[in-house]
């Protein structure tokens, strides 16, 4: 019933990891300048999240891919979670950066370009959602949101990378890594940035598999057989 | 009624590449038949009962109408009249769409010759003839909508050049776009209410790119490379679309 | 702004986290017990 001890000691290990990232927001970043208070700190948990989010959404993709060409269950099942999570993380993206806004701009909400970009990335993601609840038959369902979220190979790029940076004017702080592709950013801030970044990547990851594997159990007690 | 059109689909594709042409093109010649024949059927169909044409040019009218007393002339201030006309105008093409494109595969698939339809023509030639069936579709309501729009509302259009851009490429990206989801929206139960959801958010970025074109041809400022934008826009789609359309189609 | 400063809110969230991390290893306990029965 107990894990393997190496895959134990990855899963404490990624709580150290995460602990840390807490630990390093708090107490070890310094505050960032031109920003109300304490607020700053937000950053090393908004980003993560978006980033997350964004990792969730190409891995959507790419399983999708995957089952467009091997036609297995189980990649369209792996699509399907890392979508379902993809949304969760972007949610609290979402309410995160609502939150820094009411702080930083007086307001929860103005349409920021970035702001604009997440809420269509949640659209489309939802109607993934949408799609894959409005298909009967289990082939044709798969095949259509793997289609759907192949386009997302081109869409979630551009929503996240592509449409925040066309806008003349952002309320948003630029992007860390800027035009001239130099890092602008304090090293201890960048330190923990990074550190948290990988730390909820490893973590979806591992929420994903589980949530795989759920779905695969699903499956199996919808159809009654035994094999995977 | 219709049944007998996926069989012209048929008769012309032949016909077409047994045509005197260099062999090395006779593949690219039968796939423009294919294409063509798909188009030419689309619109036999469409002039026999108008139903497209009748919901598109309705829809539009009636937006127009309901934006044009809602506003009047003297409802927005001038100054706001630039920045909000070209969006509303954009709103009315949008909702006309998705209420007239869907049909293109809808209709397909409750009369079943859809499968005559799998049968007589390669994927990529069937995305590309119910395509430009969209497209022709659309520019048609925008040749009638925009002149009375412009009309009605009295807005001036010192760059016509950037509107009839915005038009023909905004308008092609729509179809595009609509054509590939509409495809994806028909296999659903939910069928056409399925398809605003799913277009929804890939039309988004398309629509503010040509409602921004749109401001600059009435006279408002417009941001470096909404042109190369919506061409790229248009380009990405249409290969997404070739590249997607087959897997959707096809089981 | 923050009673208590800023170590409350940290402590907080490595609560949330603990809480959700040990949450998540009680449900992967439980899914290895589903899979592995015949």
């Amino acid at each position: 019933m107990a894990l393997k001890p190496l895959s134990l000691a990855w899963r404490w290990a990624l709580w150290v990891w995460i602990a840390l990232a807490i630990a390093g927001a708090f107490f070890y970043a310094p505050l960032a300048k031109d920003f109300i208070g304490q607020s700053s700190r937000i950053l090393f948990f908004h980003v993560p999240m978006a980033w997350a989010s964004f990792v969730a959404f190409l891995a959507a993709g790419v399983w999708s891919v995957v089952y467009l060409w091997k036609r297995q269950p189980d990649h369209d099942r792996a699509a399907a979670a890392a979508v379902e999570l993809g949304l969760v993380f972007a949610v609290l993206a979402t309410l995160t950066g609502a939150m820094w806004a009411k702080v930083m701009w007086h307001a929860w909400w103005n349409w920021d370009p970035r702001q604009m970009s997440i809420v269509i990335a949640l659209a489309f993601y939802g109607a993934y959602l949408v799609l894959r609840g409005g298909v009967e038959d289990p082939e044709a369902r798969a095949r259509l949101c793997a289609v759907y979220a192949v386009i997302g190979l081109v869409v979630a790029p551009y929503l996240y990378f592509v449409m925040p940076r066309q806008a003349e004017f952002s309320l948003h702080p630029q992007p860390v890594v800027n035009a001239a592709a130099k890092v602008e950013m304090n090293s201890r801030m960048l330190q923990v940035l990074i550190t948290s970044s990988l730390g909820f990547t490893v973590f979806f990851f591992w929420v994903h598999g589980l949530r795989r594997r759920l779905l695969r159990l699903a499956d199996r007690r919808a159809e009654g057989s035994v094999t995977a | 009624m219709s049944a007998d059109a996926p069989a012209r689909v048929e008769a012309a594709a032949p016909s077409a590449s047994a045509a005197a042409g260099a062999p090395a093109s006779a593949p690219a010649r039968r796939w423009l038949a294919e294409a063509a024949a798909v188009f030419a059927k689309d619109w036999l169909a469409e002039l026999r009962s108008r139903h497209a044409l009748h919901t598109l040019l309705l829809f539009a009218v009636t937006t127009l109408i309901t934006v044009s007393v809602a506003l009047g002339p003297l409802g927005v201030s001038s100054s706001e009249r630039l920045a909000v006309l070209p969006a509303l105008l954009w709103v009315i093409l949008l909702f006309a769409a998705a209420a007239g494109l869907p049909r293109a595969f809808v209709h397909e698939e409750e009369t079943h010759t859809a499968t005559a339809l799998r049968l007589a023509a390669t994927p990529s030639a069937v995305f590309a003839g119910k395509v430009a069936y969209s497209a022709s579709l659309l520019f048609a309501v925008e040749l009638l909508l925009v002149p009375l729009y412009v009309a009605v509302m009295q807005l001036p259009v010192p760059a016509l050049a950037d509107l009839l851009l915005a038009l023909v490429a905004g308008g092609f990206g729509l179809a595009l776009a609509s054509t590939l989801l509409a495809a994806i929206a028909a296999q659903a139960q939910g069928r056409a209410a399925l398809f605003p959801i799913l277009a929804f958010p890939i039309l988004l970025p398309l629509l503010l790119l040509a409602i921004e074109l749109t401001r600059g041809a009435v006279g408002g400022a417009v941001g470096d490379g909404v042109v190369a934008n919506l061409v790229l826009y248009d380009a990405t789609m249409a290969v997404a679309g070739l590249m997607l359309f087959p897997l959707v189609w096809n089981p | 702004m923050i009673e208590g400063g800023i170590g409350w809110v940290a402590a907080v969230n490595l609560v949330i986290w603990t809480g959700l991390f040990l949450y998540l290893l009680r449900l992967e306990a439980k899914v290895r017990d589903l899979e592995k029965e015949p």
